[in-house]
């Protein structure tokens, strides 16, 4: 048996330029940061503050770092596909038929699990502790430990690129493809692994949200009193709890089949591979919701705010946002109506879909009414908004026709498909994960950023996006199927070269959103936000300093009514002071930092990697390794760290001064009747 | 302005702000302010640590249910399958599995028994229960491994069929619970004699007792569904 | 001393740090230590031993007994199951639906139904695949 079990020199691609390039230009790229923050000193800092950090906040940065990180790695996979599209009529374009597979697969991978999930994920964990009046989360280490586990598998996914390949199966392993008879490189392991790895870390954080909106709140917050974004926020998070489970165990049949010859999915020995599509289906729609409810939460804080008006129809938000949460595991099946459930089957989940609109469309009036009497501002944020209400209804209606399965049938793996869920997850998730972004961001960095470019980039991310798909609408009812490395079919040229001229479009989006990041920092003196509260908000996360002392609140907030901050600044206006008293204060305990994520993380670097090359010394080492991280955790015996009262005083002190500012400049804005 | 502690009727409007619950949705409009924060709708402000360590593990029991809910809807579906092999008629042992049943729910009862004595801060019983629970644990594993080898050398292994599979899979999957669960059992045992009943590690134990008592919830689950329906169906 | 998950015993007049006003409970807690309280919590945990026997027993015993239907008997293994079950939440997680117990009730509930769609879902779905898809299937069946 060899020591490095099947990895070798010719698992890395020296034959191919491509992947041999982009390889290389990355490695530099990461080589070149390392060191400036190597030679910089910045290694202490970042280690104490940002890599062992186990407050709610830094995770979040860091999660949506990842995010964004990874949105550019999966858009060069989304270039390269649209150029070759582009090209490849009557011809081979530049693209290999098994590069081109492992790209649109690596595209999705990445999307989904290391843009999207990071990305709601990490709004979650920045806004949801500050909007309830807590501390921090229920879990605090267990959160450092989900960041770093999802980013192993980040990592994984990237050095699939270069050692070794990547999956060909698309972004959801299908068997037989995907079994070792038709798939025996590595390229199915990786995507396995880092799943797997990624998906408990995903599983831990559904944990650590749903105890914290359900045990963790203010004083006098009963759940109709709790923000909208917090109701989503659980309702995605239960879903995470109750789907996860189900994505690692179809992922551990396939692998039991691939590693141990069991006839899970297998052709021969009794196998039945529908039962995969079943299972990743039953998690892959959750998957979904878990995707855009967070981001309808953030849909409903940017329109309230930017609104001047309190949220139109809590209650049935709340009951639509519930409902979402139950029908989206009955609705499954429609992923496969042409598997061959028959008429029965079929007529049962496609109703089913078309009824889990309806909970939607009495969120878009909902927003709809809350925008109509109010004083609109149209920040950055709320341009998101409203290019989302526009464009995701359209892709919702295209929904419903796919849920049709006469339909379906016609329509099924086509680009109509593929244009509908880029539609409503471009629209519906990405735009809310932006407008989160513009609205919190001067809440975790202290300034603002660049309003004018914001508008830009939505602007051009809003052309773009349908100069980019409304021809992959047309494409479809014209036939084209997805997944294509080239065709023959005159009639879709031109589509297809609008929709590469769209993909450059989003590539200017793209950069400009870099150059608002580049400047915002660049010029963050002048944009300073120094009262905490830029966008005269309405719950709670805008009562503290930006950014946040480490413990949040130095009191927890007294919860009276729904939006309880708008109702301190309206008495506070009124009577022309603060109105809470200085309190009397006190040391305050907060847990400690804690190196175990990032730890358990590396060993699980390790272990996958070595089950991915079957080099199973390493295998065990790994295990080993990570159990003794977390022995090692539960063994410590100071769990805390205390914050001294005078620098609770201080802080606090500097919070309210901050407040009386922002209510000398309320005063002047809004006059007093 | 200081925030009223004291009751107010329904509908009131607080000094200066909108009326408390004007949906009128919390039952408790009318209750006292005590009442009105009960805990358990979570209004009270931040449950005690305790509650949030043992709630955020029940949730974790939840996903470990949907685990092996789906574990079992394979097994469901590919029972029939046996590839031309052995089915359960000719490989379920239920004298075994009664065996198997006793042992597992003794061990909860020994689990149950060391939660009182850890609730009486009382080290031997603690210990003594704890190692109970261990050693009953442990025999289940024992007959399971045994009866898994005896299946295998018959040419009834996981690769053989996809019922074969489904079934070491799921059965596995619950004795691989088990022993990740043994391992934590002699931690918690390791950490009671080390460091007292610590608020912490008492948390812990909770969550051990907690996990326990599911993993004989799930074993019901399997030996009815598994064995049981597995011998009367044709 | 005020800690990130207790209430703020400096300024809230209404803190309620390690009162049991109002107090959750957790499933398999056993109550605070007291005069009598041994008693009554070991007769719950020999009652739920003693009827899980009970039913584990019968469960075995419905295999072989003529005295139910035939094709009842799944029913009956199902039911008991059921029951040991709920013997098992009742008496040794001490599961109620009272308000102090009822988010874990809920969560139960919401993760038996998620189990349940799955479940019956699951083999609703290939049930019918199956008899659509795999006609091949009786074929192989029939192989030696």
């Amino acid at each position: 048996m060899h020591l490095l079990g099947q990895l070798s020199w010719q698992a890395i691609p020296f034959d191919e330029p491509l992947p041999m390039i982009a390889g290389g230009v990355v490695l530099l790229c990461v080589v070149a940061v390392l060191l400036w923050v190597w030679l910089k000193g910045y290694v202490p800092y970042l280690w104490r503050e940002w890599i062992t950090s186990v407050d709610h906040k830094r995770i979040g940065v860091m999660y949506c770092a990842l995010a964004l990180v990874m949105l550019l790695r999966g858009f060069i996979d989304a270039i390269m596909m649209r150029t070759q599209q582009a090209m490849a009529f009557h011809a081979a374009g530049y693209l290999p038929a098994s590069h081109f597979d492992q790209i649109f697969s690596a595209h999705g991978t990445i999307m989904i699990f290391f843009m999207a999930m990071p990305f709601m994920i990490g709004l979650m964990n920045l806004v949801v502790p500050l909007q309830l009046g807590v501390r921090d989360v229920a879990f605090p280490t267990l959160n450092s430990v989900s960041f770093w586990l999802t980013a192993a598998g980040a990592l994984l996914v990237n050095l699939s690129l270069v050692i070794g390949s990547f999956s060909r199966t698309g972004w959801l392993p299908y068997p037989p493809l995907s079994e070792l008879t038709y798939s025996p490189d590595v390229g199915v392991d990786y995507y396995c692994w880092a799943i797997e790895i990624s998906g408990i870390g995903t599983l831990i954080t559904g944990i650590n949200f749903v105890t914290t909106i359900l045990k963790l709140r203010a004083p006098g917050m009963h759940y109709t009193r709790m923000p909208m974004f917090c109701w989503t926020a659980l309702a995605s998070n239960l879903l995470i709890v109750a789907a996860f489970p189900i994505l690692t165990v179809s992922l551990a049949l396939l692998l039991l089949d691939r590693y141990a010859g069991f006839h899970f999915f297998t052709n021969l020995g009794g196998g039945n591979a529908m039962m995969f599509m079943n299972l990743i289906w039953a998690w892959g729609h959750p998957e979904v919701y878990i995707l855009i409810l967070p981001a309808f939460g953030v849909y409903s804080e940017v329109v309230s705010t930017f609104s001047g008006k309190p949220l139109f129809g809590y209650r049935s938000m709340v009951i639509a946002t519930m409902a979402i949460c139950l029908i989206s595991f009955m609705v499954w099946l429609h992923h496969f109506f042409t598997m061959g459930a028959g008429a029965d089957v079929n007529a049962f989940f496609g109703i089913a879909s078309m009824i889990i609109a309806v909970p939607t469309g009495v969120k878009i009036f909902n927003w709809l009414f809350t925008m109509y009497g109010g004083r609109v501002r149209f920040s950055a944020a709320m341009l998101w908004s409203l290019g989302f209400m526009v464009s995701f209804v359209i892709g919702g209606m295209t929904g419903v026709m796919l849920a049709e399965p006469t339909a379906d049938f016609e329509l099924h793996n086509s680009l109509f498909l593929v244009a509908h869920f880029h539609n409503v997850i471009i629209t519906g998730v990405l735009f809310g994960a932006f407008a989160g972004y513009s609205y919190w961001f001067p809440k975790a960095f202290g300034f603002v950023l660049d309003e004018r470019l914001g508008k830009w980039a939505f602007w051009l991310w809003f052309i773009g996006f349908w100069v980019a798909w409304a021809p992959g609408y047309v494409l479809g009812l014209e036939g084209m199927t997805r997944r294509l490395q080239h065709y023959d079919v005159a009639a879709w040229r031109p589509w297809l070269l609008v929709a590469a001229v769209g993909v450059l479009i989003i590539l200017a989006a793209i950069i400009v959103q870099v150059a608002q990041l580049v400047v915002s920092i660049r010029t963050r003196a002048s944009r300073r936000d120094l009262t905490g509260d830029p966008w005269n908000g309405r719950n709670l996360e805008w009562s503290i300093a930006s950014p946040p002392p480490p413990f949040n609140y130095a009191v927890l907030p007294h919860v009276e009514n729904q939006e309880p901050y708008w109702d301190m600044k309206q008495r506070a206006l009124e009577a022309g002071h603060l109105q809470t008293p200085e309190p009397a204060y006190g040391p305050i305990e907060m847990p400690r930092n804690s190196a175990t994520g990032f730890v358990c993380a590396f060993f699980a670097v390790v272990t996958g990697f070595a089950l991915i090359w079957r080099i199973w010394w390493l295998v065990a080492l790994g295990l080993v390794g990570a159990y003794a991280t977390f022995v090692r955790f539960a063994w410590r015996d100071v769990e805390e760290q205390v914050i001294p009262a005078d620098e609770v005083a201080r802080l606090e002190r500097a919070n309210r001064a901050a407040r009386s500012q922002a209510l000398a400049v309320l005063a002047e804005r809004v006059p007093t009747p | 302005m200081s925030t009223s502690t004291d009751a107010l009727p329904p509908g009131a409007l607080p000094q200066g702000g909108r009326p408390v619950d004007p949906s009128h949705l919390g039952h408790r409009n009318d209750a006292t302010a005590a009442e009105r924060e009960y805990t358990g709708a979570g209004a009270g402000g931040p449950a005690p640590k305790r509650i949030v360590v043992g709630y955020g593990f029940w949730i974790f029991i939840l996903s470990d249910v949907i685990l092996f809910a789906t574990l079992f809807a394979t097994y469901a579906v590919l029972a029939g399958n046996r590839a031309g092999g052995p089915g359960p008629h000719a490989l379920f042992d239920l004298r075994n599995t009664a065996e198997e049943t006793v042992l597992l729910l003794f061990s909860s009862f020994a689990c149950g028994m060391a939660s009182l004595a850890v609730a009486r801060r009382n080290l031997l019983w603690t210990q003594v229960t704890l190692l109970i629970t261990g050693l009953l644990g442990a025999g289940f594993l024992v007959l399971e491994s045994g009866e898994f080898a005896r299946m295998v050398s018959r040419g009834a292994g996981p690769t053989h069929s996809a019922f074969l599979s489904a079934f070491f899979t799921l059965v596995g999957c619950h004795g691989l619970h088990v022993t990740a669960g043994l391992l934590w059992l002699g931690t918690m045992m390791a950490q009671f004699w080390a460091k007292g009943f610590r608020q912490n590690i008492r948390h812990r134990f909770l969550c051990f007792t907690l996990f326990w008592h599911a993993l004989d919830i799930i074993w019901v689950g399997i030996f009815s569904l598994v064995y049981l329906i597995g011998e009367v169906l044709p | 001393m005020s800690s990130p998950h207790g209430l703020d015993a400096t300024s809230d007049p209404r803190s309620d740090v390690g009162s049991s006003v109002g107090a959750d409970r957790l499933p398999g807690e056993p109550a605070e230590a007291g005069p009598g309280v041994l008693a009554s919590e070991l007769r719950s945990y020999l009652l739920g031993l003693a009827l899980a026997l009970l039913l584990t027993g019968a469960a075995f015993w419905a295999l072989h007994t003529h005295l139910i239907y035939g094709p009842g008997i799944m029913m009956a293994i199902v039911v008991l199951a059921v029951a040991q079950m709920g013997v098992h939440l009742v008496f040794f997680l001490h599961l109620t639906s009272a308000p102090d117990n009822i988010n874990n009730t809920l969560a139960l509930a919401f993760g038996v139904l998620m189990a349940g769609l799955l479940i019956f879902g699951s083999v609703w779905v290939m049930n019918h695949l199956n008899h659509n898809m795999l006609p091949m299937q009786e074929l192989i069946r029939m192989q030696p």
